[in-house]
């Protein structure tokens, strides 16, 4: 919650055309610096937000450092691109716009977008940083775009130059599926040195990446802030719990690959049980809305629960488990090379295939599903791949239990 | 009339002279330039401990000797003199430049302005020198910036100790946290002190 005053550099030089980040450089851009001043001015109602353009016709201050957010928003609206981009002007015009700040209080901090080549050389931009370390102002700097090493190398003397305690960082942005935002709300830019992402930061990543109503878990962080928050704990504690799991899954697979041929029905049956009864703790991140899924849910945890006891029995020790969970292993190594696209996945994806034949077989036989139904068949999708690291999870959980 | 201590100091008394210290509002005290953030505060001791600097010392960054000191006081002080400890080895400051009662200057502007006086400073390891202030100029004051340009030749600079000597009076500036610049003019905003009863007028 420290008192700020930002000025952000925005880059809209020629090279913003690029479509390499969708749907192009500058549209991405503007969308991060609509997240950074949503999330500056909600973090503390005092601080407040400016940008300037650093190409087109030379650099022009588009709006001071107001805490105005529709101001910001607006201004940003029909910008042009053209030109070259002037750094080292830019976050010269930026320190005197953040000097002349009304509320002298506020500490100073300049987020650059650098995206088009660095025409200045290094001792320039130290000399700049320099300055700017003497004045205590802050520097962040995105670099996108235009990739080639004698930029990063600047862009790392210039951080360099200006970092006082670690309160300067700077971001490597590689074009990419996620956008530029979402890459960015996971950094310090957002989150402000460790003080905690804020709510905003939170909701907006729940927007971004899930589009559940703009809230995390459904409730919303202004209304009751501890529940919230206890819930993002949980569900962070969880997904780290996965990842390890996963990573040592991903390393018992490599030990066991294609070890295996034989696999009993009694093995696919008990995989398919332990599927749904470990993607239940992974009911948060599924949309449940739908009653259909829900139901089945129910009907696979009861079968599983009946065959609990053989689960526990079987899982005292981890590579014992994996040596008979060929398929476990294989949908397991197939999560972790995901978007890997190489000939062994294909062969993987085939046996998965015959796999679900097995789970369409049992589903048949329980009363009141459809196998054809898209539900089901979505949510069998998302079983497989989704479930795998649960997997792993569930049995360290039951041998727990077990000692 | 810079008290030399060639006497014993239980006569004299010194300490109680360089009390101001104790008006120094400690949690508003910055420094631009400094190596280590919120150094500045270990400068402000009192007379008997102006040599002791075990606590940390204000440094300036690698090979660049300038410092700007903001010093704000919790009432109006009137400052009769400033006694500077610089470091060895050419670390001392050689230049003072006082501005009383401004905000946020910056490098830019210590060097533009004008400042309320200055003085050439020399090295002052033992703390004995004290430099006199234009007693008229500095009678109600709330803050001061303190811009070091220079040193003797090192590296960087070091300032050990700042000394304060004057009197605290108990008026409180009028503290304006932020400025809203109106769009209109009201005059009965700008009553000025003459109406209300004299005092100095101030100018921002």
């Amino acid at each position: 919650m420290v008192l700020e005053a930002t000025m952000i550099c925005i880059d809209n030089s020629e090279w913003m055309r690029n479509g390499d980040y969708s749907p192009n450089r500058f549209q991405a851009q503007a969308d991060a610096v609509n997240l950074i001043c949503g999330a500056k001015t909600q973090s503390n109602p005092e601080n407040t937000v400016g940008v300037l353009t650093m190409a087109g016709k030379g650099v022009r201050v588009l709006v001071t450092p107001t805490s105005d957010l529709g101001k910001i928003l607006a201004c940003m609206h029909g910008l042009e691109i053209g030109g070259e981009m002037n750094l080292a002007a830019g976050i010269q015009v930026a320190q005197l716009a953040l000097k002349h700040r009304q509320n002298k209080k506020q500490q100073q901090r300049i987020i650059v977008f650098a995206g088009s080549p660095v025409k200045y050389d290094k001792k320039v931009l130290e000399l700049i940083g320099r300055k700017l370390k003497k004045n205590s102002v802050a520097l962040d700097i995105v670099n996108f775009g235009e990739e080639d090493e004698e930029k990063r190398e600047k862009l790392e003397a210039l951080l360099a130059a200006v970092n006082n305690n670690d309160s300067s960082h700077i971001v490597h942005v590689p074009p990419g599926p996620s956008a530029l935002s979402d890459v960015l709300i996971s950094t310090p830019i957002f989150t402000g040195d460790g003080e905690g992402g804020s709510g905003f930061a939170a909701a907006a990543a729940a927007a971004a990446a899930g589009g559940v109503s703009g809230f995390d878990f459904g409730v919303d962080p202004n209304l009751d802030p501890e529940l919230a928050l206890a819930l993002r704990v949980s569900m962070e504690e969880e997904r780290a719990r996965q990842e390890a799991a996963a990573k040592k899954a991903a390393e018992e697979a490599a030990k066991h690959e294609k070890g295996e041929q034989q696999s009993t029905s009694q093995d696919t049956t008990m995989t398919e049980n332990v599927d749904p009864g470990t993607s239940e703790p992974d009911k948060k991140t599924h949309d449940l809305t739908d009653d259909e899924n829900a139901l089945l849910q129910q009907a696979l945890a009861m079968s599983m629960d009946d065959s609990s006891s053989t689960v526990a029995v079987r899982d005292t020790d981890m590579s014992d488990a994996s040596a008979d969970d060929h398929d476990l292993q294989l949908a397991l190594q197939l999560s972790v090379q995901e978007g890997a696209a190489d000939q062994s996945n294909q062969t993987d994806v085939n046996k998965l295939l015959a796999d679900q034949s097995f789970v369409s077989s049992i589903l048949t036989s329980l009363p009141g599903v459809d196998p054809n139904d898209p539900h089901v068949k979505d949510l069998l999708a998302s079983m497989q791949n989704q479930s795998e690291p649960n997997k792993e999870e569930d049995k360290e959980s039951k041998e727990e239990e077990k000692k | 009339m810079a008290c030399l201590h060639d006497h014993s100091c239980e006569e004299h008394d010194c300490s109680s002279d360089w009390s101001l210290y104790k008006h120094v509002d400690l949690s508003k005290v910055s420094a631009l330039n400094e190596a280590v953030s919120g150094s500045v505060k270990s400068v402000f001791r009192a007379w008997e401990q102006r040599l002791n600097s075990s606590e940390g010392y204000l440094e300036s960054n690698e090979g660049d000797p300038e410092l700007i000191v903001f010093i704000p006081f919790t009432s109006d002080v009137k400052l009769k003199s400033i006694s500077i400890v610089g470091g060895a080895d050419g670390t001392s400051p050689a230049k003072m430049r006082a501005f009383i009662n401004r905000d946020g200057i910056d490098f830019s502007d210590a060097q533009n302005m004008q400042p309320v006086q200055e003085w050439d400073l020399v090295e002052n390891l033992q703390g004995v020198l004290e430099y006199q202030t234009r007693y008229s100029r500095f009678q109600s004051v709330g803050n001061i910036t303190l811009h070091f340009p220079d040193n003797f030749g090192g590296d960087t600079t070091q300032i050990h100790y700042i000394g304060l000597k004057g009197e605290a009076t108990q008026l409180k500036r009028d503290v304006v946290a932020t400025i809203v610049y109106e769009l209109m003019p009201n005059p009965s905003d700008h009553k000025t002190r003459a109406e209300t009863g004299g005092g100095l007028s101030q100018v921002e």
